[in-house]
């Protein structure tokens, strides 16, 4: 396999005494799609906030296109701007809360960011914007505040926004679990699309049909390290660790 | 008990010196004026600097969090005395600041101006800090992610947010900040309290003083049905749900 | 810090306050300035006899001075001096000067002796007794002032106590560009010497103790105005206004005032009050 688009060596993260992420090593390809699965508490959020650097981890290496943004130029805080710049103009992230800003309507939520952190003229960030609002079929919402629009609406706005950025990776947080069961399609067919399109993506999740559908590999974590992993049909279908098999059973016999 | 009224509520009296009365009344409200816009901007910078994050800013959010503490201790009675009494004595200072005239107000003046915009710098930056705090998380991560830098976060995505939850307890810090106004009198300003004060020596009648609280219920009461409303209406928003957060 | 230790803190912390508190009472209490019950709050003196209320407004140096329990003054020294004769035991309340004629017209205590001159104004409200001190006011100003009485006063920044007749006579007679009235006479003293004010109009007695005492101060001027002081009562206690002139003839008459005067003025007193 070619360098992967993203290499996660060793990975701890601490939280004072306790330690959340106790090693974990993964590699994700170009335009893969790797779905984690796992109990609460067992780290999956955690994880991907350390590769967007909203949480930097205390021990191991970070590799994105090659590059580790945990080290370099007075990293290690994960507050010096050469690897924040680089790793977030290239790193999307949606969020579970949708986090939208409120204040500001569909169309300026997607274009906030082009303008102000990449530079871009008015027209151009409109522009772009309508296609990708658009493209996630929200072209008639452009003007509408958060408010007034439903929670699947709401999270496919935070795809787009997210897009604007013409990210490498796109990391999902469990982006439909907080949505009423009838707004989840919805979601899941954008993020379809996404993966079809050849998006990296890391989808934490508890869509097994999702993840048995989109994803090329699926991770179960628990308990802060990677239990098992492989391809979506051996995990789900054959899992063959005792973890795994319980946390399956649990989730199938909802 | 008539003589209870003619006491408090001898309205002959307080015919007399209404216009004595409401002009010391009006000195309240300038010194409100002047430390209001003050305190507001100076509660603002305070407030921003205590948010600075990272290693670098330590220093500066210790300063700021330990100034925001003192003058949230101290009495403001005890401060202005501090001030007025000890000021003019440090002749290290040029007279012409150390005891000031400036705009035709005299030295109790400013130095119940800078006392009441110490404190009231320290009680306004905590409301702000409740506004910025009370903005989710999730927002700051989201305009972060989004590659913003911190100060663009705060300044595009959370401070425009703060700034709508911070009017109602503002206000609640205005209403005090008048009503603490009278405090100057304590370092012989004209003002109201101090008027009222000498009326009640010369004629032994309370009636004045009456008159200068019934100045203040009238500014203040309405002032405090804005403040309700606002409160109600936050509610509202909340119940509604225009904020959505998930638990 | 966990819970457990903050709250062991504060437990620590309530037991400090509590032995300081307990060491440093020793008897004396807190008299509040608006008059309180007699006996919670007030000093007594010798003499045995029934309690007399007395209200002053403290401090107002040489005439009253002192912490609660340990009041002294000239008076002081006179009313538990008068006291003695009739046999009442004076109680001292601290009051602000501004409410103290009215507090005992209405009750609050019996009698109130604090350097109050005899007005007619304030003889609308209360009774007095027999003048027991002569005054003049006096214009205090800074040691090397140029000011050299009242009529230099013109312009300047004046100060004086609310309520006194100090006030008044700068309202009459000194064109002030600022009179500004401070609820306590040794405040307006500070001002002087914190130089935010350029002069002072108090009583005599009071600016001499000034100068003596806190130094850096000298008198400009003094205005003979032919003040007396007397100790106000309210005005239908006519037994207790005889009762009072009594007493204070016969401590004039057996020589005790003297002593008293040239206790705390360093001087002989006036004619009218020799024995």
């Amino acid at each position: 396999m070619a360098d992967p688009m993203l290499k996660l060596v060793g990975v701890h993260k601490r939280y004072g005494a306790l330690e959340v992420l106790k090693g974990v090593d993964l590699d994700v390809a170009k335009g893969e799609v790797v779905c984690i699965l796992g109990p609460s508490g067992s780290g999956k959020s955690t994880l991907l906030r350390c590769v967007n650097l909203l949480e930097p981890p205390e021990e191991g290496e970070i590799f994105l296109e090659g590059q580790d943004i945990c080290r370099g130029p007075g990293s290690g805080t994960g507050e010096q701007s050469w690897n924040l710049d680089f790793v977030r103009q290239r790193v999307g992230m949606v969020f579970q809360q949708f986090n939208l800003f409120p204040h500001k309507s569909a169309l300026e939520n997607v274009t906030m960011a082009p303008e102000k952190v990449l530079g871009r003229s008015k027209a151009e960030a409109r522009e772009k914007a309508t296609a990708l609002l658009e493209r996630v079929g929200l072209g008639d919402k452009l003007g509408q505040y958060p408010e007034r629009l439903s929670g699947g609406q709401q999270q496919r706005v935070a795809i787009a926004r997210a897009l604007a950025m013409e990210p490498h990776v796109m990391l999902f947080d469990e982006v439909t679990s907080a949505l009423d069961p009838e707004l989840v399609k919805e979601v899941l067919d954008t993020m379809r699309e996404l993966a079809s399109e050849g998006m990296t993506m890391l989808v934490v999740t508890h869509e097994m049909g999702f993840a048995k559908e989109v994803g090329d590999q699926v991770v179960f974590m628990d308990g802060g390290v990677i239990v098992e992993q492989g391809k979506p049909v051996d995990v789900l279908d054959h899992p063959t660790q005792e973890r795994t098999k319980k946390f399956l059973g649990l989730v199938l016999e909802r | 008990m008539s003589e209870f009224f003619h006491q408090y509520f001898d309205f002959n009296y307080m015919g007399e010196h209404f216009w004595e009365v409401l002009e010391a009344f009006l000195q309240n409200l300038v010194i409100f004026a002047v430390v209001a816009v003050l305190a507001l901007s100076w509660g603002l910078l305070l407030a921003l600097l205590r948010q600075l994050p990272g290693k670098k800013f330590v220093p500066v959010r210790f300063v700021t969090i330990a100034y925001i503490d003192l003058f949230r201790a101290i009495p403001i009675l005890i401060v202005i005395l501090l001030i007025s009494g000890g000021i003019p004595f440090l002749e290290f200072i040029p007279k012409d600041i150390r005891i000031p005239h400036w705009f035709g107000k005299p030295d109790p003046f400013w130095y119940g101006v800078a006392a009441l915009m110490l404190v009231y710098g320290a009680f306004t930056a905590e409301v702000y800090r409740a506004g910025i705090e009370a903005v989710p998380r999730g927002q700051m991560e989201a305009a972060r992610s989004l590659g913003m830098s911190h100060w663009q976060a705060m300044r595009h995505v959370v401070v425009p947010q703060a700034v709508t939850l911070i009017p109602a307890p503002m206000l609640n810090e205005l209403i005090s900040l008048l009503k603490d106004t009278t405090l100057v009198s304590v370092i012989a300003f004209a003002e109201s309290v101090l008027i009222s004060r000498e009326l009640l020596a010369q004629s032994f009648n309370s009636s004045a003083m009456i008159l200068t609280a019934f100045f203040f219920i009238l500014i203040i009461l309405p002032m405090a049905r804005v403040v309700d409303k606002l409160i109600a209406r936050q509610q509202g928003k909340i119940a509604r749900g225009s904020h959505i957060e998930v638990a | 810090m966990s819970k457990t230790r903050l709250a062991a803190l504060f437990a620590v912390f309530l037991v400090a306050i509590a032995a300081l508190a307990v060491a440093g009472c020793g008897g004396s209490d807190d008299s509040s300035s608006t008059g309180s019950e007699t006996g919670a709050s007030t000093e007594e003196s010798g003499g045995g006899g029934e309690p007399l209320t007395v209200g002053s407004d403290i401090p107002y140096p040489p005439f009253e001075e002192g912490k609660p329990g340990e009041y002294t003054g000239f008076d002081i020294d006179l009313m538990d001096a008068i006291g003695e004769r009739i046999g009442r035991t004076p109680e001292y309340t601290d009051t602000s000067f501004e409410t103290i004629f009215r507090d005992v017209a209405q009750g609050k205590f019996e009698a109130v002796i604090s350097a109050a001159t005899i007005t007619e104004e304030r003889e609308q409200t209360v009774g007095f007794s027999d003048p027991y001190y002569l005054s003049e006011q006096a214009i205090l100003v800074k040691e090397g002032s140029d000011i050299t009485g009242l009529a230099d006063l013109e312009g300047k920044v004046v100060a004086a106590q609310q309520g006194t007749t100090g006030l008044e006579l700068g309202k009459e007679k000194a064109n002030a560009s600022e009179l500004r009235p401070f609820p306590e006479g040794p405040d307006a003293v500070n001002a002087l010497k914190a130089g935010t004010v350029e002069a002072v109009i108090i009583d005599a007695p009071v600016a001499q103790n000034a100068v003596e005492k806190s130094g850096g101060v000298e008198i400009a001027e003094k205005v003979p105005t032919e003040e007396e002081y007397g100790i106000a009562l309210a005005k239908d206690n006519t037994q207790l206004l005889e009762e009072i002139n009594k007493g204070l003839e016969e401590v004039i008459a057996d020589g005790t005032y003297t002593t008293i005067y040239e206790k705390w003025f360093n001087l002989e007193p006036p004619k009218q009050f020799q024995g």
